[in-house]
């Protein structure tokens, strides 16, 4: 089982240290342990997935900037576009040609332009769900297979997390942890969720490891007594994780027990990286408080012996059927806030080449508005960062602008020109999976051609 | 049945205890409940009644349906016309109520067995609305100004009225609805929004004994509908600006609310094609739907006060389309509420409504995992109550309770039987048999956090997907490589079953600053594990603790001496908490 192993590995490392039967408090020898060694694995990945629930608008994330486009835009979209002298300071200027097609980000995502700027973010245009390549003649036939339920946000949510709709039994990051967490000290801690729950970090194997914004949450303030008996607190502990012969008391047990048996090993390396040590993440901005835990634990991700971890982290409020003027910029400037303070934060930790975020939604809406807000779309704009990424680029083909053209399957809504499997494949490479174990993560890449599964943003 | 005539006035005492008054076409009815403490009392104004009435007939009057035999009669006529005390054991009373109210009491299993399951719901069938969330709202004072744009008054509504209302079963199928129909005060985007999801959830609660196609009229012409699913002031297309009309009720009505994504067998086993299931609506469905849903706006203009907010929608012209629109294999045109008829007459006729309605509400009530016969037995009933009706509410749920795979002790064995008990029902459920008493108004508020509560709050779904999807199934468990789904483990996780557990203890012990409970009948017990215990075991978990783990509280308990300083009080503080963290209660079978 995973829970021993963790334990086992835990205890057999902190034997190794020494650190058995000596007096000083345990917390502060992991402190001092950890600013002597490098906080990472030399050899330490994380993958983290930034997902926009709702579906966020792409034609306002990304907007068109050179004027041909813009007009089309504008034209598309009076209601709800952007002015384009508010483009001007967010302008995208990439060191590959789109032909002189040009993109400014939103406003509100100014942190993020000195990252493209120096090179370590990449922007995906027109990324989707997609079973196979897809064209417009064939998408209109139903001609090839598509994802089932589009425009349906579980199941876009779920087909994007695990390449099949809401009922999908285990997602792609979890997929990606069934594959290395046996390289982990604490498997357990392999594919960690900072946010609600989602089918994305649940493999065939791996579980995924749901963490606070403050870390675990300690029964009862990790008092040994209930009501003043130190026998009931036991027991208390016995009846929660103590397996069951009903097959649903039984899993709720399952996830008691690995809270209360994990607790103790991840607060206490969480000891060694105090919250105060991380200020550059703003206050009043739920991505940002998600992202320092993660920054934390990726901090300490040696201590727990990890190598390997994947991540989800999650921002609501994108499904703007209306006042999207008023609250699109609101949650992108949520958005770029919080990945600004991370990606410099692991900056600062020295681990940036080593920690790559990527967004995701569950779609992305359509180019025609509603009068003031936009409707379930499809194919949308993506952002990867990380020092290994390969940015200051943008990736991918620009979508024709406005309606009846090959990118449009109505009002405005993209068709995909690269497909989330694209999009995953590429990362799961340098998260360093191997081609020939790309079909146990993504089960669809063989429908594409191989040297299109590796986009190259990272 | 006994009827009695006097003069003019025809007195008759129903099976269920009711008393019906009948003057000259006019008919009061009484009603003999059980209170939450094990008293009794009369609801109903007395006018028609005790006036000019004989002494004679006083026995026949009096307050019988509580009486301490069950007989429902003290003297007076003879008992061959009493409620016939049934068969129902105490603990299968108490699984009732756990399916049909908000928790059991000793008082609600003892009306349980005295009236049987279906004169219980009968009884609860004819029960008049104590308030209305809305008129409680006005009442206590929450339409001051101060609360125009906050939500100030939800939470205390909803929680008390699952707590203390007397009308369990419409509460409990009233939220049922909340979590199908789902909205949450969270994302309605007008003033007085207490006011606005108080008259939403007054309409499920006042049509849950109605018919499922009034809900739908209903809740597409709410104020509350309509903020949270952006339809409120929807436009017609607009060829000079290109923009079309909002889809989002269009597409979250069929896939939610009513047909669902994927066409259904009455059992609810999906239709396949060639192994693949079959669609219900395409993108071109919600399109031309989302025309019809244009043009709804607000009653009125006057924003100072809530009321606008339960007065239903009205039709402006100019934004309304009244051009041709297609769906579903038909077609309206001329737009106004005759288009809007013609959708929701289209959709409720669809084979997709009552197995997609029917499971839910069976997973909401009974079990996540009905048989397909099950499902089918109630779709039946959806589809045709027996006299031609299709969406007779009160012949769906009498279908879900009362079907053998509710009642029969033998449903208790099998593998899939079962749901995780929602946390809110958990609290409600203490509050209840602890007799818990609201001083002020409640301080429970919002139990959302996954880290310091619930996990749930009702009311405040984030979404229109409830807290927990119906199919949900968590990944990489027994529970899915067993072909089972387990919606409530949608919001379980390492935290929340901390958290839980956390917040229990404190209330427990504590209650909030103007919730207590009351322990004195538990404190009686203190002394005798067992029967403490046995008490508890019967009025919270239905009776399903194993003995395994009735042995290991027990020994918890007596570890704790009752002499001790609150050695009494931290006894009953431990059976109650240490019961509701055993897995045994929190999976309701």
């Amino acid at each position: 089982m995973s829970n021993d192993q963790s334990r086992r590995a835990f205890l057999k490392r902190s034997a190794a240290l020494g650190l058995a039967g000596t007096a000083a408090p345990f917390v502060t020898q992991l402190a001092a342990i950890g600013e002597a060694a490098a906080a990472t694995a030399d050899d330490y990945r994380a993958l983290v997935c930034v997902f926009l629930y709702g579906g966020n608008d792409y034609a306002n994330t990304l907007p068109p900037y050179d004027q041909a486009s813009y007009n089309q835009y504008y034209a598309a979209r009076p209601n709800i576009a952007l002015a384009r002298s508010a483009l001007d300071a967010t302008l995208l200027n990439p060191t590959n040609s789109l032909g002189g097609r040009q993109y400014a980000l939103a406003p509100t995502m100014a942190p993020l332009l000195p990252i493209f700027n120096a090179g370590k973010m990449a922007v995906l245009l027109n990324v989707g769900t997609l079973v196979q390549p897809t064209t417009k003649a064939q998408y209109t036939a139903r001609s090839v297979k598509l994802p089932p339920k589009l425009f349906s946000h579980n199941d876009q949510q779920s087909y994007w997390q695990a390449s099949s709709p809401e009922g999908a039994t285990s997602g792609w990051g979890g997929r990606l942890g069934d594959l290395f967490q046996s390289g982990n000290g604490s498997a357990t801690l392999t594919c960690v969720n900072a946010t609600g729950n989602a089918v994305y970090l649940t493999g065939k194997t791996a579980i995924q490891y749901s963490v606070s914004t403050n870390g675990p949450i300690a029964l009862l303030n990790n008092s040994t007594s209930l009501y003043g008996s130190t026998t009931a607190m036991s027991t208390l502990r016995n009846l929660m994780g103590g397996s069951n012969a009903n097959i649903f008391a039984n899993e709720h047990a399952r996830v008691s027990k690995r809270a209360l048996d994990t607790y103790a090993q991840v607060t206490a390396a969480l000891g060694g990286a105090p919250a105060a040590n991380f200020p550059l993440f703003p206050t009043g901005n739920g991505l940002a408080d998600q992202l320092k835990v993660v920054a934390r634990l990726i901090s300490i991700s040696q201590t727990l012996g990890a190598k390997r971890q994947v991540f989800f982290v999650s921002l609501g409020g994108f499904d703007m059927h209306d006042f999207l003027v008023r609250d699109h910029p609101t949650q992108t400037a949520l958005l770029a806030n919080a990945m600004r303070a991370f990606y410099d934060t692991t900056v600062q930790l020295g681990v940036s080449d080593k920690v790559t975020t990527f967004t995701a939604s569950d779609f992305g809406r359509t180019l025609q508005s509603n009068d003031d807000g936009s409707d379930h779309g499809w194919g949308s704009m993506h952002f990867v960062m990380g020092g290994a990424v390969a940015g200051q680029k943008i990736y991918g083909t620009p979508p024709a602008i406005g309606n009846n053209t090959p990118d449009d399957v109505g009002q405005g809504r993209l068709l995909p020109t690269t497909s989330v499997d694209q999009y995953a494949a590429t990362l799961a490479t340098w998260f360093g999976v191997g081609a020939s174990d790309m079909a146990t993560v993504l089960p669809n890449i063989g429908n594409y051609n191989p040297s299109g599964r590796n986009i190259g943003f990272v | 049945m006994v009827a009695v005539t006097v003069g003019a006035r025809k007195i008759t005492r129903g099976p269920g205890g009711q008393i019906d008054v009948a003057d000259q076409g006019a008919i009061e009815r009484l009603e003999d409940r059980l209170t939450i403490d094990g008293g009794c009392e009369r609801i109903g104004s007395p006018s028609l009644s005790t006036v000019g009435v004989a002494a004679s007939l006083a026995p026949l009057l009096a307050l019988a349906a509580c009486s301490a035999d069950g007989t429902g009669q003290t003297g007076g006529p003879a008992t061959a016309n009493s409620p016939s005390s049934s068969n129902i054991s105490a603990v299968q009373a108490s699984r009732f109520l756990a399916q049909t109210t908000f928790g059991a009491t000793k008082a609600t299993i003892a009306e349980v067995q005295s009236q049987g399951f279906d004169g219980w719901l009968t009884a609860q069938f004819g029960l008049a609305r104590e308030t209305t969330h809305w008129d409680w709202l006005v009442a206590n004072g929450y339409n001051a100004t101060a609360n125009i744009n906050n939500d100030t008054g939800f939470d205390p509504v909803m929680w008390r009225q699952m707590i203390v209302a007397r009308d369990q079963l419409r509460q409990r199928v009233g939220i049922a609805l909340l979590e199908i129909l789902a909205i949450g005060i969270g994302g309605v985007q007008v003033n007085w929004r207490q006011f606005a999801m108080a008259a939403y959830v007054d309409v499920l609660m006042d049509n849950a004994f109605g018919n499922f196609r009034t809900i739908l009229d209903k809740i597409t012409t709410n104020a509350a509908m309509a903020s949270f699913v952006t339809f409120l002031d929807n436009r017609k297309a607009n060829s000079a600006t290109g923009s079309v009309p909002d889809e989002n009720y269009a597409r979250e009505l069929m896939q939610l609310y009513t047909i669902g994504p994927s066409q259904l067998n009455m059992d609810g086993t999906p239709r396949l094609s060639a192994g693949v299931p079959i669609e219900t609506y395409t993108q071109d469905d919600v399109t031309g739907l989302a025309r019809v849903f244009t043009g709804l706006t607000l009653a009125n203009s006057d924003s100072s006060k809530p009321d606008r907010y339960r007065l239903p929608l009205v039709m402006n012209a100019s934004t309304n389309e009244t051009g041709a629109s297609s769906f579903l294999g038909t077609g309206t045109s001329g737009g106004g509420f005759g288009a809007i008829k013609v959708a929701l007459d289209t959709i409720f006729a669809h084979a997709n409504m009552p197995p997609f309605i029917s499971k839910q509400l069976i997973q909401r009530l009974v079990t996540s995992n009905p048989s397909p016969a099950y499902v089918a037995r109630v779709a039946s009933a959806f589809a045709d109550n027996g006299s031609g009706v299709r969406g007779d509410m009160k012949a769906v749920i009498r279908a879900i309770l009362l079907d053998s795979e509710a009642r029969a002790d033998a449903s208790l064995a099998t593998m899939s039987a079962g749901k995780l008990r929602e946390p809110v029902m958990r609290l409600t459920g203490w509050a209840r048999a602890f007799r818990a008493t609201f001083i002020g108004n409640t301080a429970l508020g919002d139990t959302s956090s996954n880290s310091t509560r619930l996990a749930q709050s009702m009311g405040r779904s984030p979404t229109v997907f409830n807290f927990f999807r119906p199919g949900y199934a968590p990944p990489n468990t027994a529970i899915a490589s067993g072909g089972l789904v387990a919606p409530e483990f949608q919001i379980t996780s390492e935290l929340s079953v901390v958290a839980y557990i956390n917040f229990m203890q404190g209330l427990i012990s504590n209650g909030t600053s103007d919730l207590k409970a009351d322990y004195a009948d538990m404190l009686a017990l203190a002394n005798d594990s067992t029967a403490l215990l046995d008490d508890i075991n019967l009025v919270l978990a239905a009776g399903q603790l194993s003995s395994a783990t009735l042995a290991a509280i027990k020994a918890a308990i007596d570890s704790i001496s009752a002499s001790a300083t609150n050695g009494s009080t931290n006894r009953v503080y431990t059976a109650i908490l240490l019961t509701m963290a055993s897995p045994d209660y929190l999976i309701l079978k």
